[in-house]
């Protein structure tokens, strides 16, 4: 099970990444668009999932990424995206809930531009399934 | 513009090359959506799509709609059934966005319905395009 514990914490905002051309253009051709029209609403994913690496990696948190299904996810943007913004990520431990001994995670990403304004909120809902029980034959 | 209105009606094709393509591009990468053994010892009956692949598609969409992706100020799915994404071939997703509501500032709710096959595979999904 998750520690409960960390509902409400927050890491440590993550390095500055860059938004480059490249990547973009990586992300849009996987998805069989053609690139140079902006930002693909769904782009901030690739960076706000490894924000939460060091909480995934936290073995007193508990995650155990096997066991794991993405739920749900939104996308709020206070502006758009751009090629060549510096962004940073906040990840914090919105939720956790117990469904019929499987747990619903809830992480919200605060995404900064180097101006520290406000570019984005993503959040991501994963479904962790419950342990296997142990085989007591 | 009238609310249940059909904006836009989408069919593509999700191959395993594009979700190798996708894991690398998105940084997700799961086994589960790469290999077959990894997919049936989740409990799934074989390799499925990134949810984010499908949901790239579904914001896609309204981009192409909407004529850049700089217009969507809010999207919102829920992963509901898998995309199984066969060996050989494709899967087949259909995205049909239709309005849902048209606020006073001119900003447009929009609900996909997001198929395959007979499965609701995003539900729901929304988008906000600014007007």
């Amino acid at each position: 099970m998750l520690n409960q514990g960390y509902v409400g914490h927050s890491l440590p905002a993550t390095d500055p990444v860059e938004i480059t051309v490249d990547a973009v253009a990586a992300f849009c051709e996987a998805l069989g668009q053609s690139g140079g029209q902006g930002v693909p609403a769904t782009f901030l994913i690739s960076v706000t999932l490894p924000a939460a690496d060091a909480l995934i990696n936290d073995p007193e948190f508990g995650l155990d990424f096997s066991r794991v299904l993405h739920r749900e996810q939104k996308f709020t943007y206070r502006r758009p995206l751009k090629i060549g913004d510096v962004v940073t990520c906040t990840v914090t431990v919105e939720s956790i809930k117990v469904v019929a001994g499987n747990e619903l995670l809830t992480l919200r990403n605060e995404v900064h531009d180097a101006d520290g304004s406000a570019v984005a909120s993503v959040t991501t809902t994963l479904f962790v399934a419950a342990e296997p029980a142990e085989d007591t034959a | 513009m009238n609310t249940g209105d059909e904006l836009f009606r989408n069919e593509y094709a999700i191959r395993r090359s594009d979700l190798v393509a996708y894991a690398h591009a998105g940084g997700d990468h799961n086994p589960i959506h790469l290999d077959d053994e990894a997919a049936r010892a989740a409990g799934l009956p074989g390799v499925i799509a990134h949810g984010m692949y499908t949901m790239g598609l579904a914001a896609r969409a309204v981009a192409e709609w909407a004529g850049t992706p700089d217009r969507i100020t809010d999207l919102t799915a829920r992963f509901a059934k898998p995309v199984v994404v066969p060996a050989d071939g494709a899967a087949t997703v259909i995205v049909v966005g239709t309005v849902r509501k048209i606020a006073e500032s001119g900003d447009i709710d929009i609900t996909m319905t997001v198929t395959c096959g007979s499965d609701k595979v995003l539900a729901p999904a929304r988008a906000t395009v600014t007007a």
